[in-house]
């Protein structure tokens, strides 16, 4: 298990490294300049034929520049982290590491690119403004219920993939954790009975990844800071005008139509899904030991979850997962979003589908029932790094059955492309580290 | 579902739903600010309504459950003809009820109770901002008749 550093060390290594490297990516040249004269084909006269023939078809962009391997990482900086509403510049390093973990895990050039918005509509037409120059976009700490709005828009009116890593990745990560730790408990995912705690991001895509998995909506329960949801709570029409995506989770969750807290919900569930704050005692052992036999709970704040997992062992929780290193199965986005997009952007996919996501989902547990689940194993670690390309090529191909892959690899060809992407990614950085070009970080 | 006219078993329940419309209301202006008793200040008005031969309060009932209400009263238009019109003060679906038809069935037993009551005319008020209440008035053959305009002074 990878050793996370304590947050304070962490935090003096990051100021001084930062300030060290200027920066955690960069643009360089992937083309040979063997002479000035190559600058006549790399740029004019020789570029403008590259021009013509995409003026004639825009898909060529595709071909012929970076833009299929080309990820805009975009925030409004309204909620970075834990800290909140930072602002772009702040959200800036951030967006860098984020760009950097696609850069080193799929192989993808992304792009950071907070931006200095005042509105969803500004932000809204500034990631539309960018659709000529990318193959993609990864949205990134906006806070909610915008970000539902500004995801869904975009999905609607782009032709590339818009991703919200903080709804799809941590749902979809979520969902391959929850697969194999139904399969030690003996359940079916249809039929389990599952609480989200906290209605933010994560757990607002996590019910509908769930239902379109396999989920019965009745079967789930979702709670928010005012309690269960449900379609006779007092703040209801409340919701229907403020927050759409929890009033309709409200509407079609919670079969029983329990109310009240989470000791309510919890009473007879199998598994509990918590993003909801920071621990180590948001829940109680009292309100936990309601649930059923052999329960599965996952706690996904961070750096402190919920509960502490030895506090829900002992409170009766047989399977355990949290957003942390230091503990067993981490449920960490890395292991979903780089491989997400080295997929998509393979098959130069026109959107991500909730399927293309389940699937994701499906192979990433697949790879850690093959080596071999157990309590403390029911999700592949990042240091695993075959799993990437097994995972993008699962998405290349629901890219393709689901009709919006412009490229129809197939399962084989999927698989290849990943591997040599994400190969040549590493490739590089062992080559500049080795040259001196990137250094070692100071003592 | 069945629609009725209340009794006095269902003004509780009936109570909490006009409570209801009025956050509901507050949530488009802040001078439809709701009173801390507005509870006890429902049971009451309800009381006065039932029974009153100028006053109807219709209520949807899904088994025992009193799921939507409709108050309307006759007023009197002074200066104008028609001369009496059928006033819906609230009218109130639970959500998980709506989108069933149910709103139009219950407003064309409220037009037939009050024509019969004696209204030439059938009116409704809703808060200018609601958007979703404009349209179902709109969609049904309503037009605006008034705008009321509002400030603190």
């Amino acid at each position: 298990m990878p050793e996370e550093a304590p947050a304070e060390e962490s935090s003096k290594k990051a100021l001084s490294y930062s300030k060290f490297y200027g920066g955690k990516v960069m643009v360089a040249p992937k083309v040979p300049v063997r002479s000035l004269d190559d600058f006549s084909i790399w740029y004019t006269p020789g570029v403008a034929a590259v021009s013509r023939a995409i003026e004639a078809n825009s898909d060529l962009s595709f071909e012929y520049t970076g833009r299929w391997n080309t990820v805009a990482v975009v925030t409004d900086g309204s909620r970075v982290l834990g800290l909140g509403n930072i602002g772009p510049e702040g959200a800036l390093p951030v967006m860098e590491g984020k760009a950097l973990i696609y850069n080193y895990l799929g192989g993808v050039n992304a792009i950071p690119l907070p931006a200095k918005v005042n509105s969803e509509e500004e932000l809204i037409a500034f990631v539309k403004a960018l659709e000529p120059s990318i193959g993609g976009v990864n949205l990134e700490d906006i806070e909610s219920p915008k970000c539902f709005d500004v995801l869904d828009r975009l999905r609607a009116e782009m032709k590339i993939p818009v991703w919200h890593d903080d709804q799809q990745g941590t749902a979809g990560v979520t969902l391959a954790a929850l697969f194999n730790a139904l399969e030690l408990t003996g359940r079916k995912l249809r039929g389990t009975r599952i609480v989200l705690f906290g209605a933010g991001a994560a757990n607002v895509a996590a019910e509908r990844l769930l239902v379109r998995a396999g989920a019965n909506a009745r079967d789930i329960i979702v709670i928010d800071s005012k309690g269960i949801l449900h379609p006779e709570r007092e703040d209801i029409d409340q919701l229907l005008l403020r927050n759409k995506w929890k009033y309709e989770i409200a509407m079609r969750t919670n079969g029983d139509r329990i109310a009240g807290g989470l000791k309510q919900a919890l009473r007879g569930a199998d598994a509990l899904v918590a993003a909801a704050g920071q621990g180590p005692d948001l829940i109680k052992p009292g309100e936990i030991s309601v649930m059923n036999k052999r329960a599965i709970a996952f706690f996904m704040a961070n750096p402190v979850p919920e509960m502490l997992p030895a506090a829900a062992h002992s409170a009766g929780v047989e399977i355990v997962a949290t957003g942390r290193s230091d503990y067993p199965n981490q449920v960490n986005n890395s292991l979903l979003f780089p491989a997400i997009f080295r997929g998509a952007l393979d098959v130069r996919a026109k959107t991500i589908t909730d399927p293309m996501v389940i699937d994701a989902a499906r192979e990433l547990a697949g790879f850690a029932k093959e080596k071999g689940i157990s309590k403390n194993y029911i999700i592949p670690t990042m240091v695993q790094w075959e799993v990437y390309p097994r995972v993008a090529a699962k998405v290349g191909q629901a890219a393709v059955r689901e009709g919006v892959a412009r490229r129809k690899l197939t399962a084989k060809e999927s698989l290849q492309a990943a591997m040599d992407t994400i190969e040549n990614s590493r490739k590089i950085m062992r080559t500049l580290r080795r040259n001196g070009i990137i250094l070692e970080p100071p003592e | 579902m069945e629609i009725r006219n209340a009794q006095r078993e269902d003004l509780a329940s009936v109570a909490d739903l006009i409570v209801r419309v009025k956050r509901l209301n507050n949530e488009f202006d802040p001078l439809f600010a709701v009173v801390s008793d507005a509870k006890a200040r429902a049971d009451k008005y309800l009381d006065s309504t039932l029974g009153q031969p100028d006053k109807l309060l219709l209520v949807a009932v899904e088994g025992q459950k009193v799921v939507g209400v409709l108050r309307a009263e006759l007023r009197e238009r002074l200066f104008y003809e028609p001369h009496e019109e059928g006033f819906i003060t609230e009218f109130y679906i639970l959500p998980e009820f709506r989108r069933q038809a149910l709103g139009n069935e219950m407003i064309l037993r409220a037009s037939a109770e009050l024509k019969k009551m004696g209204a030439q005319i059938i009116v409704g008020e809703v808060p200018s901002q609601n958007e979703i209440a404009n349209r179902f008035y709109i969609k049904r053959g309503f037009r605006g008749l008034l705008n009321l305009f509002g400030k603190s002074p």
